[in-house]
Order: structure tokens, then C-alpha cells, then sequence
């Protein structure tokens, strides 16, 4: 039996190679060696420079959280941007009644003193100021309240606030109504402004703008004309006055004339279906007591509309029933409606520079005070935009009225308003 | 009886005057809108609008417009701004949201 076993390898080194081979890896060695060393040194700064940054982070976590907690602790008060800011409007008038003399009369100077303590509480009050036939200054004011935003969804309103009757008399400065006069039934037979208190707010409906508007308010309510007659009929002719004793504008002291207050409230829709195309429908009462006795009660129901199509044509209306008991004639029942339309004659796009600036404005009142005057007004005119807040309006008013209180059959106004 | 039948005629005939003159201003503003596109008697589907958030000065013409004429940015500064639509808010019953992007509208470009 034969094992063949593979040929013995044989090599020849000399020493010479042998010694050469030798230094180098006797060089190697050293070298490796060395590198060993800076191996060792690297890691000693590599944990050392962990060490570092480990206190270094344990020092910013520290000042993070000391940061937030100072932040946490600062008292979110009041932002203290306080501004004063004063808006308002102008008037100067020529009007020219039947049966009388015409003349220039300094009809309205109306500033709107705007205070915001922070950005929840304002104070506002708007006067009113002008002259009297005598030249004597008059100066009233025609609302003075407290606004307190309270939330997103309701604000807090105290004081003599204008009152949510219909829209016009929240509506109605100089410079907005676009005719000069006001609608017989809210200078007639509703009250403009009421001492007290209210809740309100909007609340959207989707995202398109739409929104429901919502007040609820009690105030002190009508008061009597004349404290020596109580709530008993005496005939009057104060056409601003709706009826005998009747004091819609009274009453806005302590302590009440009456036992209790009057409650009263409005509810609105608001659909836009795009910029200056919207309709608004509304609905708004009050009712309490009137007088000094408090057995009877005035009560008033309005409805109101408005609606855009287009930025130049607007129509507008309202109608109010009222109705108050007293102790001579039983239930008084004054009434009336309105509705107004403009249209901007830059709608038409001709292009011409003075018809460019003019609106055209018609409107019809019809008024029954409850006391046998009934009176139906047409009113047509133009405002002329000097600019957006400089206009001159001009109307011509026919009136059929007739009954005890009747009024002029026709007035002519001019006016210049300016808004600020 | 004859004075009140001249009454009740010239009474008439001012509210048919003036019924006239709502019509043609009605008219006029419905002149204003675009008439529907005709496509060869074929109904093509209305595209779907595009929803977005309305923006503040969207909103500013929503709201603010229906009132009263337009009011510069720069009439303003921010400060009053925020006071004036505080008030414009509470008397507009305005929605906070609506409210708080108006102001920022009108504070981008508001006066010095």
C-alpha cells in the first residue's frame, strides 16, 4: 500500500532578505505601538468630550424647563393697548318745508367716543350736537354703553344702549341712511335707545359668511310724559311722541317709573352667497311695562329685510307693530312699514365722471300713530359721493297725511354729510 | 267727496309711480348679473366651486359694505383699527373669526 504524498516546497532566503524583512517588521511594530497609544488618548478625549456634552445637555434641559416653567407662571393679564379713537359724523342741512321758510340749519354734529381698555372691553358713547333755532348749542347724548367681549360667542353691553328694533336705529348715522329724514316708524313709534343690559353675538354657519345674530336685553322700558297724569289719556300733539304721556325716550333713570323692566330681543339670518350679493332677514320685539302704575303694557313687534345685488342696488325695509294699553282709550295701536331702494348709477358703467358718483334713492312710509293720523310719505332722491365719506343728498318728500296730528304735505332737503 | 276722490287717485297714482321705479331699479341691478353661458343646447355640468377660507378682505366686503362705503386700510392706524372693529363687531354682531381676519386686513396696510 503506496501513500503519494506531494512534493516538499523548498525556498531560498538569504540573510540579507532575512535581516531586511526582520527591520520592517520590527518598524511595523513600533508603529503600531504608537498607534495603540493615540488610540487610547482619542478615547480618553472622546469620553471626555461625552462627559461634557452630557452636562452641557443636562444644563440646557435644565434652562428649557426653568424657562417654560417662568412662562407658565406669568399672569396672562390684560394686553394695557389702550386707544382712544373718535368716529362719527357731520351734517349741514337746507330743508324747506310746506307752509314754511326755508333755511340752513347746522343739522347734526355726532362724534362717537371710542375707548378700548383692552382688546375685550370698550367703552363707546355717541352725542349729538347742534343749534337751536335760537342759536343755543344742544348737546345729548344718544347712546353711551359698555361693551364687554366676553367669548366667541357672546358680548356683555350695559348702559343706554341702542336698542335692536328692527336695524335702522343701529344703522342710521348721517352718513348711511342716504336719506336724510328717518322712517316715520322708527322716529315715531319705536324707541331709538334704552338703559340697561344685553347679551349678543354671531354665531357662523359654515364658511361661506353666513350667520344667525342673536340680542337679548332688558331695559327699563317706556316711560310717561307727565308725572302728574300717570299713564291716563291726555291728548297731545307731539308728533314725536306716539301717543298722549308716552315717553319712548324717557325713563333712563333710577329708579324706575314702573315696577319692572322690559325685556326685549332680535334674532337675524345673514346669507351672503358672495361678496355684496346677501339678504338678511330679521325679527325683534320688546314688551314691558309703561307708566307709573305698571298695570298696563307696551309691547312692539318688528320685522326687518335687507338685500344686496350687486355693489350698487340695495333694498331695505321694515315692519313695526306696536301696541300699549291705557286707562281712557283702552289698547293704542300705532303701526307702519317702510321700504327704501338705491341703486348706484356706476352700475350702469358709462363711464361718465358725475353720473359715475351719483345714487338714486326712493323710499315709502306709511304710518298709522293709533290715534286717528295716518300719513303716507313718498320720498325720492340722490346722494352725490364727493367721496366715499363726503356726500350730498337731496330728496323731495310728499306726504298724504291726515288726522289730528297731520304733517306738512311736502319738505325739500338738501344735505351735506361727512363721516369720519 | 270730490277733493277726497282726487285724493285717493293722486295717492294711487304716486304708488304706481313709485312701484314703476322699484321695478327699473330692480331691473337695472338684474342687468348687472351674467347670463348663463349657452353651449350648443348641450347642459355641460357646472364646475364644482372651489371652497376656500373666505379671506379678510373677502370678509370685509361681506360685511362691512352692506352698511356703509368703503374705508381705506391707511385712514386707520392698527391701533385704531383694533378699536374701531371692537365696535364694528359688538353693533354688527359679528362672528369672532370673521372679526379677528378683517382687522388683520385692514392692520396690513393700516396708517402710520
Amino acid at each position: 500500500m503506496g501513500v503519494a504524498l506531494p512534493p516538499r516546497a523548498t525556498a531560498a532566503v538569504t540573510d540579507e532578505d532575512f535581516n531586511a524583512l526582520k527591520n520592517q517588521v520590527q518598524q511595523l511594530n513600533s508603529t503600531v505601538q504608537g498607534l495603540q497609544q493615540e488610540h487610547q488618548q482619542d478615547q480618553q478625549t472622546i469620553q471626555q468630550l461625552r462627559d461634557q456634552l452630557g452636562q452641557t445637555q443636562t444644563l440646557a434641559t435644565n434652562a428649557v424647563q426653568k424657562a417654560e416653567a417662568a412662562q407658565a407662571q406669568a399672569t396672562p393679564g390684560p394686553s394695557a393697548r389702550h386707544n382712544f379713537t373718535m368716529a362719527g359724523d357731520a351734517e349741514v342741512q337746507f330743508s324747506k318745508a310746506a307752509g314754511q321758510h326755508g333755511g340752513f340749519a347746522l343739522a347734526d354734529f355726532a362724534p362717537i367716543f371710542l375707548y378700548r381698555a383692552n382688546d375685550n372691553i370698550l367703552f363707546e358713547a355717541g352725542f349729538d350736537t347742534s343749534l337751536d333755532s335760537g342759536g343755543n348749542t344742544t348737546f345729548s347724548m344718544s347712546f353711551g354703553q359698555l361693551d364687554y367681549v366676553w367669548n366667541d360667542y357672546v358680548t356683555v353691553v350695559a348702559g343706554d344702549m341702542l336698542l335692536p328694533l328692527g336695524t335702522y336705529n343701529i344703522r342710521s348715522a348721517g352718513w348711511l341712511t342716504k336719506i336724510p329724514d328717518a322712517p316715520l316708524v322708527d322716529d315715531q313709534i319705536l324707541p331709538g335707545s334704552g338703559v340697561g343690559a344685553q347679551l349678543r353675538g354671531g354665531i357662523p354657519i359654515g364658511d361661506t359668511g353666513q350667520m344667525l345674530t342673536y340680542s337679548v336685553y332688558g331695559v327699563n322700558g317706556p316711560g310717561a310724559g307727565d308725572s302728574t297724569t300717570g299713564d291716563a289719556f291726555q291728548s297731545t300733539n307731539s308728533p314725536s311722541v306716539g301717543s298722549p304721556n308716552l315717553d319712548l325716550g324717557g325713563n333712563l333713570t333710577s329708579p324706575n317709573e314702573h315696577p319692572d323692566p322690559s325685556g326685549g330681543g332680535r334674532v337675524g339670518w345673514f346669507y351672503p352667497w358672495k361678496p355684496h350679493y346677501d339678504v338678511e332677514l330679521g325679527i325683534s320685539g320688546q314688551s314691558g311695562e309703561w307708566g307709573y302704575v305698571g298695570n298696563h303694557l307696551w309691547s312692539a313687534a318688528v320685522l326687518d329685510a335687507a338685500v344686496h345685488i350687486s355693489p350698487y342696488f340695495e333694498a331695505k325695509g321694515e315692519y313695526a307693530n306696536t301696541w300699549y294699553g291705557t286707562d281712557a282709550s283702552g289698547t293704542i295701536h300705532p303701526h307702519g312699514w317702510w321700504v327704501q331702494a338705491s341703486y348706484k348709477l356706476a352700475g350702469l358703467n358709462l363711464e361718465l365722471p358725475v353720473v359715475n358718483d351719483l345714487e338714486l334713492v326712493g323710499r315709502y312710509d306709511r304710518l298709522n300713530d293709533g290715534l286717528g293720523t295716518k300719513t303716507d310719505r313718498y320720498t325720492a332722491g340722490l346722494v352725490y359721493y364727493f367721496t366715499d365719506t363726503l356726500w350730498f343728498e337731496s330728496d323731495y318728500e310728499y306726504l298724504s297725511s291726515h288726522g289730528p296730528n297731520a304733517m306738512p304735505p311736502n319738505e325739500v332737503i338738501a344735505q351735506i354729510s361727512y363721516g369720519f | 267727496m270730490k277733493l277726497i276722490q282726487r285724493k285717493q287717485r293722486t295717492v294711487g297714482w304716486r304708488a304706481t309711480t313709485l312701484l314703476g321705479a322699484a321695478v327699473i331699479g330692480l331691473s337695472l341691478a338684474l342687468a348687472q348679473a351674467q347670463p348663463p353661458a349657452k353651449s350648443g343646447g348641450s347642459k355641460k355640468p357646472e364646475p364644482k366651486k372651489v371652497r376656500h377660507d373666505l379671506t379678510g378682505e373677502e370678509l370685509y366686503q361681506i360685511n362691512c359694505n352692506r352698511c356703509h362705503s368703503e374705508r381705506y386700510p391707511t385712514e386707520f392706524t392698527a391701533a385704531q383699527w383694533q378699536t374701531i372693529m371692537l365696535e364694528m363687531r359688538v353693533r354688527a354682531n359679528l362672528p369672532a373669526e370673521q372679526s379677528r381676519k378683517i382687522l388683520e386686513y385692514l392692520q396690513q396696510d393700516s396708517g402710520n
